[in-house]
């Protein structure tokens, strides 16, 4: 298996297949950064291309835009406040407010690094564990999905800064968006009001969008310059590349075990259907807010959960391929189109499909690798230029903003009904915010909210509607333990403890 | 009370009239478990219920709220009362935007919005009708040509270019 691993690394020698390798890699870049274009929809496109590659060619560029687009959810988010993906939304509390303290090089330098250190510990257990890891996710039952997707749900709104109220009803309001169109289990209509457009549903991307690129447009309207422009950026006027080197001392502040704990976080969440990215660098971002020294940090510009996110979520794209190719089961949408990718070329995945087919994938797992070591030099080659995007005339980004997520919305779905949907959605977040009801657990209930329904439908059919079957499963006891434990050291500790110092001053 | 504080127990109501209007429709569904299964309507009911309870919880709080301290409102050199008429032009172009995209298509429209939104922000930080009105003209250029050759030449997408 080495040597095919080797076969794999050499394949990219190839200058073709190299050059696929760079194009993946920039376009994932692109779709990532740019607020309302994911890789899911970069890989999307890329598919009726494929027939026309070479099966490993066509592997080699998903894998490194996969990479790429993950990382690059952050850049925008650190230097805008504006996630380019779904995966960036958490980085963006930490990353911005150091934007917004001036620290935005090292900001962008220690994501980049906390990616690349994720990225090449997922390929690694890819490489190295598939098989077995694989064999142990599939001994995930119903509930036990349930009860992981609960654990996320209860996790994001605890760790939202705020009201706890504001936090939960914003996750519910998230969760009713995800309630409207087909129901997921039974052919019927749900909150469509009459209307034809609403049974489709409202897609994640307008979601997305308006929770974030219009509801910032929104609220950069409602600011004079002095206000809406980071003073902080105006203090680094020509940064150089060498700026974006994070500091050897940093590196060591945020400790060598949260980014080895946080990428295993995200490679084990990646591997069970229905993890991703978000849910990798929300889970792994309060495993370190509870663990680390300064938990007052989280939410105000803290390097450590900057660092946590962001190595779990690139972690999960090597956890998210185990299932793909070994069970035949995509983690995620990206690996759902990957799953389409190789149909098309004849593979079926599933377990044969490493055994008879390994040398082809090979240069997959090959190209991940490169790709996690590319992000780190990137940030180093195009730095300057993420950090530029923060100082771009204030009528030039903001029309440009409004124009790729409205059109953006409309050509991934020929959808004008859609655009109006972005545009509705941007409003509600923006109020969300006038009022300081935190957007992130809303967004997180539009993403989890099928899966968290589903499972739930599903256990309760098999256990004849009694709830108990939650507590009978171990693995489901498990992660409810687990919840339990993430409130009480998350919330009621905290409160306690305020509550201590206040009586005793 | 403070005007902050009025706006917090006003957006709360809201949030429970909408939620009202998403109740309504549970009435026309089957009942979660009338066929000894969760329908449809399982999650729906519950997440209905758990949204009255704690929007009731918010404006009880709200009202037991002390004055809240209120940072100044933000203000423009050069559009008047930014706070409320920014958001109302922002939504309001974007809105227009939509409209123009499916009766006149993406040149058009985009053309339009782009300069508009592009003017506003420019205006507002300059205060200057001819100095932003160009920049806005060379920006509109830049993001209308940029756009379609992004979305249609180099990724194929079909736009509505030209609908007259």
């Amino acid at each position: 298996m080495i040597g095919q691993v080797a076969d794999g690394f050499l394949a990219l020698a190839n200058p073709g297949t190299f050059l696929h390798l760079v194009g993946g890699f920039l376009l994932g870049l692109a779709f990532g950064a740019i607020p309302g274009l994911t890789a899911t929809l970069a890989i999307a496109l890329l598919l009726p291309f494929t027939f026309g590659m070479e099966v490993k060619d066509a592997l080699v560029m998903v894998a490194s835009i996969y990479m790429a687009g993950i990382y690059a959810g952050s850049i925008t988010g650190i230097t805008l406040n504006i996630p380019g993906a779904p995966s960036g939304a958490i980085t963006t509390l930490d990353g911005h407010a150091l934007m917004k303290a001036g620290k935005g090089t090292q900001a962008l330098g220690l994501s980049a690094f906390s990616s690349s250190i994720g990225g090449l510990i997922g390929v690694v257990v890819l490489i190295a564990l598939a098989q077995p890891i694989s064999a142990l996710a599939l001994l995930f039952q119903t509930p036990d999905k349930f009860s992981l997707v609960l654990l996320a749900v209860v996790t994001v709104t605890i760790v939202a800064s705020g009201s706890l109220l504001k936090a939960m009803l914003a996750m519910a309001i998230g969760l009713m968006i995800s309630t409207v169109g087909i129901d997921p289990m039974v052919p019927v209509g749900r909150f469509d009001f009459g209307s034809y457009h609403l049974i489709e549903g409202i897609n994640l991307l307008p979601a997305v969008i308006g929770l974030f690129a219009t509801c910032e447009l929104i609220a950069q309207a409602s600011m004079p310059t002095k206000v809406g422009k980071p003073e902080s950026v105006a203090k680094i006027l020509r940064p150089k590349r060498r700026d974006f080197l994070p500091d050897w001392t940093l590196i060591r502040e945020v400790g060598f075990f949260t980014y080895i704990k946080s990428a295993i976080i995200g490679v084990l969440i990646g591997m069970l259907p229905g993890g991703g990215a978000s849910m990798a660098s929300f889970i792994a971002y309060a495993e370190a807010k509870r663990s680390s020294r300064h938990p007052e940090k989280f939410g105000k510009g803290s390097y450590e959960g900057l660092a946590a996110s962001e190595s779990a979520n690139n972690g999960m794209c090597g956890g998210a391929i185990i299932p793909l190719l070994t069970m035949g089961i995509p983690g995620d949408a990206v690996t759902a189109i990957i799953f389409g990718v190789l149909l098309i070329h004849g593979l079926v995945p599933g377990p044969a499909l490493l055994g008879e087919n390994f040398a082809i994938i090979a240069p997959m797992f090959a190209a991940l690798f490169v790709a996690a070591i590319f992000v780190f030099l990137s940030v180093i080659a195009f730095g300057p230029i993420y950090l530029r995007l923060s100082q771009i005339n204030r009528g030039l980004l903001y029309a440009f903003i409004g124009i790729i997520s409205m059109v953006g919305v409309y050509a991934s779905s020929f959808s004008f009904f859609q655009m109006w949907m972005a545009l509705a959605i941007g409003v509600l977040a923006f109020l969300l915010r006038i009022f300081s009801y935190p957007v992130v657990p809303a967004l997180m209930g539009v993403i989890l909210g099928p899966y968290l329904e589903e499972f739930l439908r599903r256990s309760l059919i098999v256990s004849e509607g009694d709830p108990t079957i939650f507590l009978r499963s171990p693995g489901s006891a498990s992660l409810l333990l687990l919840t339990l434990g993430f409130i009480w050291l998350l919330r009621i500790r905290p409160a306690l403890r305020s509550k201590g110092q206040n009586a005793s001053n | 009370m403070t005007k902050l504080l009025r706006g917090q127990i006003l957006f709360a109501f809201a949030l429970t009239v909408l939620n009202t209007v998403y109740a309504s429709q549970l009435l026309g569904m089957d009942r979660p478990f009338v066929n000894g299964e969760p329908g449809p309507s399982f999650l729906p009911f519950i997440l209905c219920g758990f949204v009255y309870v704690v929007t009731f919880l918010i404006i009880l709080k709200e009202f037991k709220a002390q004055q809240n301290i209120i940072a100044a409102a933000e203000t423009s050199d050069n559009i008047p009362r930014i706070v409320i008429l920014g958001p109302v032009i922002a939504v309001g172009l974007t809105a227009l935007y939509i409209l123009a995209f499916v009766y006149t298509g993406y040149m058009t429209a985009t053309a339009g919005y782009t300069f508009l939104i592009a003017i506003y922000f420019n205006f507002e930080r300059n205060g200057k009708c001819g100095a932003s009105a160009l920049s806005s003209a060379i920006i509109v250029l830049f993001i209308t040509v940029a756009g379609w050759l992004f979305f249609v030449k180099l990724f194929g997408l079909y736009l509505p270019l030209w609908e007259f």
